[in-house]
């Protein structure tokens, strides 16, 4: 067993949770951490946080976009740009930010600067919706 | 002299007004409060990126060009930041005179010396000037949301890398509390570590055998590029604050000022309509007595 901190800019999400197992997405794919992992440091993409409470056999899920996570002895603090709880996420605002997404980038007329960041909103709105679909 | 009707409805325009002053006094002092929320909750997230980019940068010996200040910056871009709505007492206005001297007094010692503006009031006064910056970025929104920063303080990476610039430094309104504002004048680019690191080396938790996943030098970059926006977002943040707080405060003051003013009013409505009775009872005795003959 050991500790989970999610920070953001704008709140501390969690605060020094016990919780069992935790997956990360971090920037070459999906990362378990168990007790007893090794210290590590990496940097994390757009995805689903899950992590399991200690005692409960379910996962709980945040979306996060971008951060870094850090692993010591203790447990794992993970600073993210943006997270939210699945029960934060409103479906409707999400599948409009999806449509116009999609919309600009097949509309063929931006910069590659806008063209990367409709893609980073594009993936963002698709993993949220995937995580209301399992939900 | 005024007459008693004249008094009567100067009264009851002031009484307006500070019904009005009253009523933003509330509304700013409540969106203090969240302004102040904001910033109390943004600091576990700031300190922590710096100290781990301390850490890293010190067991690791990362150097990044973001990381190393020129000794003699030539080219320097100065980032005004003000609010876009005025009747907050003198807080836009030290912003400004303070910048305006800056310019005065540095432009001669830089190669270049820019001026970008954040809010709409210090680029007004600067074009009323004949000053102007390159950049003017308004209309944010009420609240100030990390992600606005964040694209803020992209678009200031960006003319830092692309304009060459040596030196980012940013003026703001600091807040210290409801009543008084601290006017800062801070350097963001290139970042400064020696205050992180002298904490840092103490109490490091760092082995060196940590696993790094991607390489130090990556992840130090990354984290820079996030320690910039979370200045930015905390310059912001103060800022907003301080603006709630200053009008406030100059709100307060107005609502002062009217009940002062109606007090005044008030007491020469009086006498002119005691003064007026008198002259009436005066002219009736002095009718009566001339009827008597």
């Amino acid at each position: 067993m050991f500790t989970l901190t999610l920070v953001t800019p704008e709140k501390k999400m969690l605060t020094d949770v016990d919780v069992e197992e935790v997956v990360v997405p971090a920037f070459k794919g999906e990362l378990t951490i168990l007790p007893g992992h090794a210290p590590l440091m990496s940097t994390l993409g757009i995805g689903v946080l899950r992590y399991r409470v200690k005692g409960s056999s379910a996962f709980q899920s945040a979306a996060i976009s971008w951060g870094y996570c850090e692993v010591n002895p203790r447990g794992v603090n993970i600073l993210a740009e943006t997270a939210e709880a699945t029960d934060e996420l409103d479906r409707e605002r999400i599948e409009a930010a999806r449509k116009k997404a999609d919309e600009m980038l097949r509309s063929g007329k931006l910069t590659v600067d806008e063209i990367v960041k409709y893609q980073r909103k594009l993936r963002r709105a698709e993993i949220r919706l995937g995580m209301l679909n399992k939900h | 002299m005024p007459s008693l009707k004249d008094i009567r409805s100067r009264i009851a325009s002031v009484k307006n007004t500070q019904q009005i002053t009253r009523a933003m006094k509330m509304v700013s002092a409540a969106k203090l409060r969240r302004a102040q929320h904001n910033i109390v909750n943004m600091r576990p997230y700031a300190n922590k990126i710096l100290s781990v980019i301390a850490d890293i940068a010190i067991t690791h010996r990362v150097t990044h060009p973001l990381l190393s200040p020129s000794a003699s910056p030539r080219k320097v871009l100065v980032v005004v930041v003000t609010s876009d709505r005025g009747l907050c007492g003198g807080f836009n206005a030290n912003v400004n005179k303070f910048a305006e001297r800056f310019h005065r007094e540095n432009s001669s010692k830089y190669e270049t010396l820019d001026i970008l503006f954040i809010g709409r009031k210090g680029a007004d006064y600067f074009r009323r000037r004949g000053l102007k910056g390159v950049d003017t970025i308004t209309n944010l929104a009420r609240e100030i949301s990390y992600v606005l920063a964040a694209s803020i303080a992209e678009r200031l990476m960006k003319s830092y890398s692309e304009g060459g610039y040596d030196e980012i430094r940013l003026v703001y309104n600091e807040f210290k509390s409801a009543i008084s504002q601290n006017l800062v004048c801070e350097t963001l680019l290139p970042i400064d570590l020696s205050r992180a690191t002298l904490g840092s080396q103490t109490d490091s938790k760092f082995s060196k055998d940590l696993l790094f996943e991607p390489p130090p030098e990556e992840i130090v970059d990354d984290l820079l590029h996030k320690h910039f926006a979370v200045q930015v977002y905390r310059c912001l943040s103060e800022s907003v604050a301080a603006e709630h707080a200053a009008r406030m405060t100059a709100m307060e003051n107005a609502t002062n000022n009217a009940k002062e003013m109606i007090g005044n009013l008030t007491l020469t409505y009086n006498k002119l309509r005691q003064a007026s009775i008198t002259k009436e009872l005066i002219e009736i005795c002095s009718g009566a007595e001339a009827l008597k003959g």
